[in-house]
């Protein structure tokens, strides 16, 4: 039953097992949602989606294949299909009639803004002979009009669904959980909860032994004549060490709160086994700064870097990538500090040389940076090192090349 | 379905998808994972549930160091040494060492019971994939007795996560899924109502205005939720605070709002007052 939905489903992203399926089907079995296209809705989605995140996803699918199947919620006729088929557009605006829909309308508002709506109302009636779909003034879907369904206009009159157990395609259009997609921009949560992930364990550590080990002591025991002898081992440490490079150049102000955020998470983190955080200013040359304020002399040599902090390193660099071409290419092309005989891009390339895993996060990727003549820096750096959008998606796949340079 | 179905109790107002949700976990023996914010009652919904159905709930508390085999059993190895050392009594009957953990026990339970897995997310990454077999067969093997456990009912199973970290996908897909939205004004009205035997309307929507107003400033990092709402109320209450000083004033803030660069926050915005 339903087969078609299950394609529809994978093709929208959903990664839906054919076992998740199958309970699904048992649940149809047992009748557990009734007759009702809404619970049906709500079942399918608690079974078959395991994200919030993906919640927008699944409602796309659910829209397309069952966009025209009547829904049982109370709805005049003609709204119903007026909203939900696209066609007999012609049709369906002969037989609207005024009154009808306002006594309707009348019925689904509170007293609040009743005199207000009504005025309107009346007013658009009067002016309005066509269907629409989309706009922000007349009745139809998807607009900001105050009139029609699936709008965005917050103090308007919702024509279809009612509050609690809301009717399926009302739910689905409002697109509530859009806020939890994965390419939205992160949080500050968010952002420690990648950085978990970021780990290797080791247990070739300095760390006081803790962990009762049990071979070691029959081994022990054994050895002691059967005397007790008990042994403890070093338990599991993360044994990653990161360094991380933030842009603190002028582009990147509007991005300050989202550096703040993945700082903080870096910051509160405390299972790296080392953290390091320096900064430049649009491009990194022979020197990085201590402080986002890049002040002369505040700072390291790069040199110094390659030097102290050994290939094990894995660098997180956060910059939008915006410069000008000298800036990248020109031997002197840094105009807040010296070059030290190489250009932007040659020092990035002894970084890629020195440190074995970087990756990029740029919060402002373009994904055609190549296409375009004024993105030269941003096209060139890209070669260079594995780019990624700063989002929940990217900053998940830049881990995952960090510790596994084979993935993605 | 009918003889276990859940429908919310008098303390713990549930929305119709939950108990829905709820209902369908239990009648396809699967786990029901609940997400949420903090604070929107995802451990107490078990209760109710063990409650309103009448069975016994058992709790696991996951922590960060917690690994799955703790929920099954533990074998106590060195007090078994030392007891071989000493002399102790029953040491050659392993038996005697096997400690059962809470999943353990709830599948040795002879009547069905309610098993809460709180805060699953709080253990290592790889936790859950551990569970797997456990959560599907009901059953589990303990090497040392060569004894297999298995349920004798399945228990109603209700995991929670504050989604810290991702589940690992294999968990995921046998779990049903639901996620407890942060509660309207009126079904927050309705909780807080039945939180207390007696509450004065005035002062609950003095508060709850308030309490909303705090939840939509975007820079207040930790949201207050229910729980701190109820807290708040009762602090409220007993200190007999007049209704015209809770919007202007907001005593006993710290109740709802716990950390300090919040409270700046809210100082920040609420110049106006």
């Amino acid at each position: 039953m339903f087969t078609p939905f299950f394609y529809i489903l994978k093709a929208k992203g959903l990664d839906v097992s054919t076992t998740e399926w199958l309970t699904l089907m048992d649940a149809l079995d047992k009748e557990l949602c009734g007759a009702s296209l809404t619970n049906f809705y709500y079942m399918a989605r608690m079974i078959l989606v395991n994200s919030e995140t993906d919640f927008d996803k699944f409602d796309k699918a659910f829209l397309e294949y069952f966009k025209g199947i009547k829904a049982t919620d109370k709805l005049p006729a003609k709204y119903k299909r007026w909203l939900e088929t696209e066609e007999q557009e012609n049709e369906l605006n002969r037989l609207m009639k005024p009154e009808d829909d306002y006594n309707y309308l009348m019925q689904n508002k509170d007293d609040k803004d009743k005199k207000k709506v009504e005025e309107m109302f009346r007013e658009r009636k009067a002016q309005q002979n066509t269907r629409h779909d989309g706009g922000n003034q007349w009745i139809g879907t998807n607009g900001t009009s105050a009139f029609g369904h699936s709008g965005k206009a917050p103090g308007g009159i919702r024509m279809s669904g009612k509050t609690g157990m809301q009717s399926a395609f009302a739910v689905i259009d409002e697109e509530r959980y859009r806020d939890w997609r994965i390419d939205k921009a992160l949080n500050y949560r968010q952002f420690q909860v990648a950085f978990r992930r970021l780990r290797q364990y080791s247990s070739r550590l300095d760390v006081p032994k803790t962990e009762f080990d049990l071979d070691k002591t029959v081994d022990k025991t054994c050895d002691n004549g059967g005397y007790l002898s008990i042994e403890y081992s070093q338990p599991r440490k993360n044994t990653v060490k990161l360094l991380l490079l933030f842009d603190s150049g002028g582009t990147m102000i509007p991005y300050m709160h989202l550096c703040n955020n993945l700082f903080k998470a870096v910051d509160k983190a405390n299972h790296f086994k080392d953290v390091k955080t320096y900064y430049f200013h649009n491009c990194i040359y022979s020197h990085v700064y201590k402080t986002p304020e890049c002040e002369d002399g505040d700072w390291v040599s790069s040199d110094w870097l390659f030097r102290n902090l050994d290939a094990d390193y894995k660098v997180v660099v956060v910059g939008d990538m915006q410069m000008a071409p000298e800036e990248l290419y020109d031997k002197d092309g840094n105009y807040r500090g010296p070059n030290d005989g190489f250009s932007g891009y040659e020092w990035l390339k002894l970084y890629k040389k020195h440190f074995k895993r970087i990756v990029w996060l740029n919060p402002a990727k373009h994904d055609y940076a190549k296409l375009m003549d004024w993105m030269q820096a941003e096209a060139a750096i890209q070669d260079l090192f594995p780019t990624y959008k700063l989002s929940v998606k990217g900053l998940n796949d830049a881990i995952k090349k960090l510790m596994n340079p084979a993935a993605l | 379905m009918s003889e276990t179905n859940f429908k919310g109790t008098s303390e713990y107002i549930a929305s119709e998808q939950l108990l829905a949700a709820v209902n369908i976990a239990i009648a396809l023996q699967k786990p029901l994972l609940v997400k949420g914010e903090p604070g929107t009652g995802k451990t107490m919904l078990a209760e109710a549930v063990a409650k309103a159905l009448g069975k016994k709930l058992i709790i696991w508390n996951i922590k960060s160091t917690t690994k799955a085999q703790d929920g099954l059993y533990v074998y106590d190895t060195v007090q078994r040494l030392y007891d071989s050392q000493f002399g102790g009594e029953n040491v050659d009957d392993i038996a005697h060492y096997i400690k059962l953990g809470k999943m353990g026990e709830a599948f040795k339970s002879d009547e069905q019971v309610v098993l809460l897995i709180d805060e699953i997310d709080k253990a290592d990454l790889e936790f859950p994939n551990d569970l797997l077999w456990e959560l599907d067969k009901m059953e589990f093997y303990i090497h040392e007795t060569k004894e297999t456990v298995t349920a004798k009912t399945r228990p109603i199973v209700i995991i929670t996560s504050n989604a810290e970290k991702e589940l690992p996908d294999a968990f995921l897909r046998r779990c049903i899924f639901h996620y407890i939205e942060f509660p309207t004004p009126e079904q927050m009205e309705e909780i807080v109502k039945a939180h207390f035997e007696t509450i004065d309307d005035d002062l609950l929507h003095e508060a709850m205005k308030a309490f909303y107003e705090i939840r939509k400033m975007r820079d207040v990092r930790k949201k207050p939720a229910t729980s701190e709402l109820i807290d708040w109320i009762q602090a409220l209450n007993l200190g007999g605070i007049p209704l015209d000083k809770i919007q202007k004033e907001l005593p006993f803030v710290g109740v709802i709002v716990k950390k300090d660069e919040d409270l700046e926050t809210i100082k920040k915005n609420r110049i106006g007052y």
